[in-house]
């Protein structure tokens, strides 16, 4: 069948039921786009495992984080609603007073992460306190018409969950039918109230999850962009018949509370009693979410420090959603799990252990193909070099200690780089960035300790105070506590004599203080000739600056902590087996959240050579380096197809290798080069 | 200088005119009033001369090889809009006419016409199809010789006085449209077979590039099961290339494609396709929203459904409403929905704010294909296309050949009078009672009850048009352009 047609513009096809049948899972399309088929089912679950697991903390964490405001939100309603059940008894209080209570809920300038926050709430809403909740937007609400026809639509539907299966029919009829005033909005509170007072004791568990004439609680998820005077007509119709059933609005701000009263004009925002609640900043939402996810070694897979900075990017340059920034990560794991043919060790240690004894020999020659993995066996004896090149099993056990020190480091490199980040935090002008993942990605970038910035972060440590310096000791004695690292109990003994050293250090100084100053005994000598050499001596000992055992000791400190970060912020593309744990093709990412549809256009058009050219690399005839032709020498009858070798030269691997021609082609960095 | 020596000249070093200089003239230096009408040819390349040799008369163009099919199109241009290449034939005669002294002979008694004469003779051969009567007629005078002489003392001063007289002309908007082309334009199926037989350049390269696109469906396919939606962009036709991804990747499962270039496609259409087709779904629904609640209820009821939405031009005029947006975004947010589109507009992303773009969870692709949108477009009017109007003549002839002879006069009667009154900007229509009498005196109708019969024939097919005018009579109308009623008279008069 064609999808052509001058008459229509839809096509469905249905494949014929004999057809359907042999339907291909996810797992089918993720081996049958991989080149290498190796263990790509494994890879595929152990995928899924990790995304499912980074799902569940995520929305664990934002749990965590919502939890506070929500419980305040509760509690205010709680509070007003009291208030209501009081004033059903005082007949003259309740005519007087027309006060609506609403929740005013600052949220910041971010639409799509919201929507989370407020489903997340009314749910929360409608498990613990009420089954009434209306949640309505700007845009479904043009007229105050429109507005009560989505508030009673909204209303009535949730009523029809709790109500039984043969009200819902006759919900659904009358409902279209119902003229949307106040007024039947009132009857309908009044007759939902009473029909779940007289319910059977069989349904009393979803009553009784609910208060005594639970209040309707009206969210305006986007407050501002709503019309002045649709807000101004809601508050005061309802503001007329708020004695008669409880009504709570919350309205979800963008910008800041004083939108209230520009808005509404002071008779209406009188008829309002407006409580503030604060949401978290996204900035510390992600925050936390780095914190909890990537700067843990919890999971497996790790982000390197461009892929980490695109991400950061597109989250502040671009929507300040940690939606968008979550479901970047989920990406790289896919991509990661995707195009890594080794990834399939990408996964606990333990597991990860077990999985080295049952790789394949072309897995094997995967690994040896690994950049670093070549650095590693450029670093050993040739015996072993050879043995690692040619024989699976050292390989293998190899890779399995690589793994274990990788996990080692990783172990270490997180509290000590929260250690870092305590010291330099609190340095003014924060010479390493503010944000702990700007310290991260600092120190995965290169060797930290020779950048400027923490050459200068330095300097200032070095000038911090004695209070300052003993509250960081403690943080970061407490921060190496409780991270799970096996070398770190001589690390927090040192510390703590630190602490213990500063401590004596306050008692040496009273008495100090009470051993008379050279300017007191100054004074006491009148001898002209021992003035003229104490001032001598005063100018002297001022120059050399003669350190105070304070200072001695901060140095210490301070070289002690430079010392740890030497030895534990090595940046993780030095390691061995890093690829494997760590993905790093940002331009994929950058491609597919971040598209440039602009620039295609421009380039296509401008110069479309750059798509159509031949992608076949440029093959030349290159002299050998006498270092390459020593390791071809050395290991001729050893290297055979497909082999990897390690060379001064950056030729990543051996693509050919015929004897007949005695003809070597290489593949280095960018270009082929054949060695004769 | 006569214009005939141009000729000669042009005759000697022809020179291919682009279609860009022709749009160019379109454009601008309108200002300058010169003779109308005629012009001279400057094609310089021998090949294109030969070529052009062959070519006797009008008809002969249309058998020129699509590969000069542009040049033809330009020709045809110098042709009718001389004017426009005034400027340079300035220079060319100017300084052709240097050359030329040697080899002809001008007298001062020689009379224009000889020499226009004399020089048709010598490039007859090459622009035969600009020698009408009416070409030679609308030859103006020439710039006398004595000034020319002049001129040729001072060429640099001429030339600074070229660009003197251009710079300080005011830019004038012209009225050489492609309306005043006397080259009829080309219909639909010409022009089709024109473009079909001029090979692809790079093919090769572009069939590989599509190829790497084509490894990548299965990539895609685990992304779309993954939650993720893909949009592809960049330059060329992506049509093939979602077209193979349907036809390789989703023989097995529910599908909808949608044509988003397609007129009259609304999202209401492919709601109701899914609705009717997909879910089996008999009923009709109050709005586009309460239908959209109803797919993402049984979409969420049965996890068993599945269904792939591929939409071709998700960005096209139909669908880049907020609202529509909004409703696809909700769509494709379904887990059990996998959106695959495409979208070519240079602003297309600014359809999507943040809440639809994170309701679409977009994964983008960048597929430059370099292919023609040959199937998005074919729904729209080319310029260069006489498309409308085939369409209504033929379906003027159509309904009129199944009316009886009376009828068909009764609408000839109604079409000649209108083309009377073309040049009448306030032509209301013939009155009622105006084409009554008319058509009594034709015989052919006997009472005013028989014309009403015929006439409400006519407008159930929409032939014609009625409206009362301010004095509450009735006036009628066809509501076809005028040269297809002109075509329409022409073809019933070779019928009968």
């Amino acid at each position: 069948m064609s999808t052509r047609s001058l008459s229509k513009g839809c096509f469905v096809f249905k494949p014929s039921p004999k057809r359907r049948k042999v339907s291909r899972t996810t797992a089918d399309y993720f081996r049958e786009g991989n080149s290498d088929l190796e263990d790509s089912e494994l890879r595929f679950a152990t995928c899924q495992s990790l995304q499912k697991q980074v799902k569940s903390e995520t929305e664990q964490i934002e749990e965590e984080l919502n939890e506070q405001l929500f419980d305040n939100l509760v509690s205010f309603l709680r509070r007003s609603h009291s208030a209501f059940q009081e004033k059903t008894t005082e007949w003259t209080w309740r005519t007087k007073s027309r006060e609506i209570p609403t929740a005013a809920l600052v949220l910041g300038v971010n639409v799509t992460d919201h929507d989370f926050t407020f489903r997340s709430l009314s749910e929360v809403l409608q498990n613990n306190v009420t089954p009434y909740i209306a949640l309505l937007e700007a845009k479904d609400c043009p007229g105050i018409k429109n507005l009560m026809q989505k508030l009673l639509g909204q209303l009535m539907n949730c009523c029809i969950d709790v109500g039984s299966s043969e009200e819902e029919d006759y919900e659904q009829v009358s409902h279209t039918r119902v003229r949307c005033s106040m007024t039947s909005l009132i009857n309908w509170y009044e007759s939902a109230t009473k029909r779940t007072d007289s319910e059977t004791p069989g349904k009393k568990r979803t009553s009784s999850r609910h208060w005594q004439s639970p209040p309707v609680v009206v969210i305006f998820k986007d407050m501002e962009s709503f019309t002045t005077k649709v807000l101004q007509d809601f508050v005061v119709i309802s503001s007329q018949h708020i004695g008669e059933f409880p009504l709570v609005l919350i309205f979800g701000i963008a910008t800041s509370p004083m939108i209230i009263h520009s808005l509404l004009p002071h008779s209406v925002s009188s008829l309002l009693c407006i409580e503030l609640f604060q949401s978290l900043s996204c900035k510390d939402h992600l925050s936390t979410i780095i914190d909890k996810v990537l700067l843990t070694t919890q999971f497996p897979l790790k982000l390197s420090e461009k892929v980490l900075q695109v991400l950061i990017n597109i989250f502040l340059y671009h929507d300040f959603s940690v939606q968008n920034f979550i479901k970047g990560f989920q990406l790289c794991i896919v991509e990661h799990f995707h195009s890594n043919p080794l990834s399939i060790l990408c996964c606990q240690l333990e597991e990860a252990k077990r999985r080295v004894n049952s790789l394949s020999h072309n897995q094997c020659e995967n690994v040896r193909r690994l950049p670093s993995f070549r650095r590693y066996v450029e670093s050993q004896v040739s015996e072993k070099q050879i043995a690692l090149l040619t024989a699976d099993s050292s390989l293998k056990e190899a890779v399995r200690k690589l793994l274990e020190d990788l996990n080692v480091y990783h172990e270490n490199y997180f509290p000590i780089l929260r250690c870092l980040h305590v010291f330099t935090s609190s340095l003014p002008k924060y010479p390493l960035g503010k944000q702990i993942r700007e310290l991260h990605c600092a120190c995965l970038e290169n060797r930290v300790w020779e950048t400027e910035e923490y050459e200068s972060s330095l300097q200032l440590a070095r000038m911090l105070n004695k209070s300052d310096l003993v509250t960081m000791l403690q943080k970061c004695v407490e921060i190496l506590v409780s991270s799970p690292g096996r070398e770190f109990d001589e690390i927090v003994e040192r510390l703590k004599e630190f602490l213990t050293q500063f401590q004596k250090l306050e008692e040496t100084y009273q008495e100090r203080d009470e051993s008379v100053s050279p300017q007191k005994e100054l004074q006491k000598k009148t001898n002209l000739y021992n003035l003229q050499k104490t001032l001598l001596e005063l100018k002297e000992s001022r120059r050399s600056k003669k350190l105070t055992k304070f200072e001695m000791l901060r140095f210490e400190v301070v070289d002690y902590i430079d010392s740890l970060v030497r030895r534990y912020l090595v940046p993780a593309d030095h390691k061995t087996l890093h690829e494997i744990v760590y993905f790093n093709t940002a331009s994929v990412l950058r491609e597919h959240l971040n598209a440039a549809p602009r620039i295609a256009l421009h380039t296509a058009l401008n110069n479309p050579y750059s798509y159509l050219k031949e992608s076949s690399p440029v093959i030349y005839f290159a002299k050998c380096e006498p270092e390459v032709r020593f390791i071809l020498r050395r290991s001729t009858h050893k290297i055979k197809c497909h082999s990897v070798f390690i060379d001064p030269l950056k030729i990543q691997q051996v693509v050919t290798w015929s004897i007949s021609s005695s003809l070597l082609r290489i593949v280095s960095g960018q270009e082929n080069v054949i060695f004769g | 200088m006569s214009l005939a020596e141009c000729r000669s000249a042009g005759a000697l070093e022809v020179k291919f005119v682009p279609d860009e200089d022709v749009l160019r003239h379109i454009a601008d230096d309108a200002g300058v009033k010169v003779q109308k009408g005629k012009s001279q040819l400057i094609v310089n390349t021998k090949r294109f001369v030969k070529k052009l040799e062959a070519i006797s008369d009008d008809e002969a163009q249309e058998i020129l090889e699509e590969k000069n099919y542009v040049a033809v199109l330009g020709l045809c241009g110098e042709g009718t809009w001389g004017t426009g290449t005034y400027h340079r034939c300035y220079f060319g005669r100017f300084f052709l006419s240097q050359r030329l002294e040697s080899e002809s002979e001008y007298s001062a008694s020689c009379s224009e016409e000889e020499e226009v004469e004399e020089a048709q003779k010598e490039v007859s051969t090459v622009l035969s199809h600009q020698k009408t009567p009416a070409k030679t007629k609308a030859v103006s005078t020439p710039p006398s010789r004595k000034t020319l002489t002049k001129k040729k003392d001072n060429m640099n001063n001429l030339v600074e006085e070229y660009f003197e007289a251009h710079s300080s002309s005011k830019v004038l908007t012209s009225d050489r449209t492609l309306q005043k082309l006397r080259r009829k334009r080309l219909n639909q199926q010409t022009l089709h077979d024109l473009l079909q037989k001029s090979p692809l350049a790079y093919a090769a390269e572009i069939k590989e590039l599509n190829q790497q696109y084509e490894s990548l469906f299965s990539k895609w396919m685990l992304q779309l099961h993954l939650g993720f939606n893909i949009v592809l962009y960049g330059l060329g036709s992506k049509h093939d290339l979602l077209e193979k991804f349907r036809t390789s990747m989703l023989q097995d499962s529910v599908h909808l494609v949608v044509n988003g270039y397609f007129p009259s496609i609304t999202v209401k259409s492919v709601l109701n396709s899914i609705t009717e087709e997909v879910l089996d779904h008999i009923g009709t629904f109050r709005s586009p929203l309460d239908q959209l609640e109803f797919i993402m209820k049984r979409f969420k009821e049965d996890s068993s459904l599945e269904l792939y939405v591929l939409i071709h031009n998700l960005d096209s005029q139909m669908l880049r409403g907020e609202r529509s947006q909004q409703i696809l975004a909700q769509l494709s947010s379904l887990p059990s929905i996998y959106l695959i589109a495409s979208i070519d507009h240079i602003n297309a992303p600014l359809m999507w704010d943040q809440a639809k773009q994170s309701l679409y969870n977009w994964l983008w692709y960048e597929t430059t294909t370099f292919s023609p949108y040959v199937e998005e477009t074919s729904y729209e009017n080319s310029l260069l296309v006489q498309q409308s109007g085939s369409l209504a003549l033929s379906s003027l002839t159509h309904v009129l050949h199944s009316l009886t002879p009376n009828a068909r006069g009764i609408f000839r009667l109604l079409a000649q009078y209108q083309l009377e009154n073309k040049d009448n900007a306030s032509y209301p229509g013939l009155s009622f009672q105006d084409f009554y009498q008319q058509c009594r005196e034709a015989f052919l109708v006997n009472s005013d009850l028989t014309l009403r019969a015929q006439l409400t024939e006519f407008r159930d097919h929409k032939l014609i048009r009625t409206k009362r005018g301010a004095d509450g009579v009735e006036y009628l109308l066809i509501p076809v352009d005028d040269s297809t009623l002109t075509d329409f008279l022409e073809k019933e008069d070779e019928d009968v």
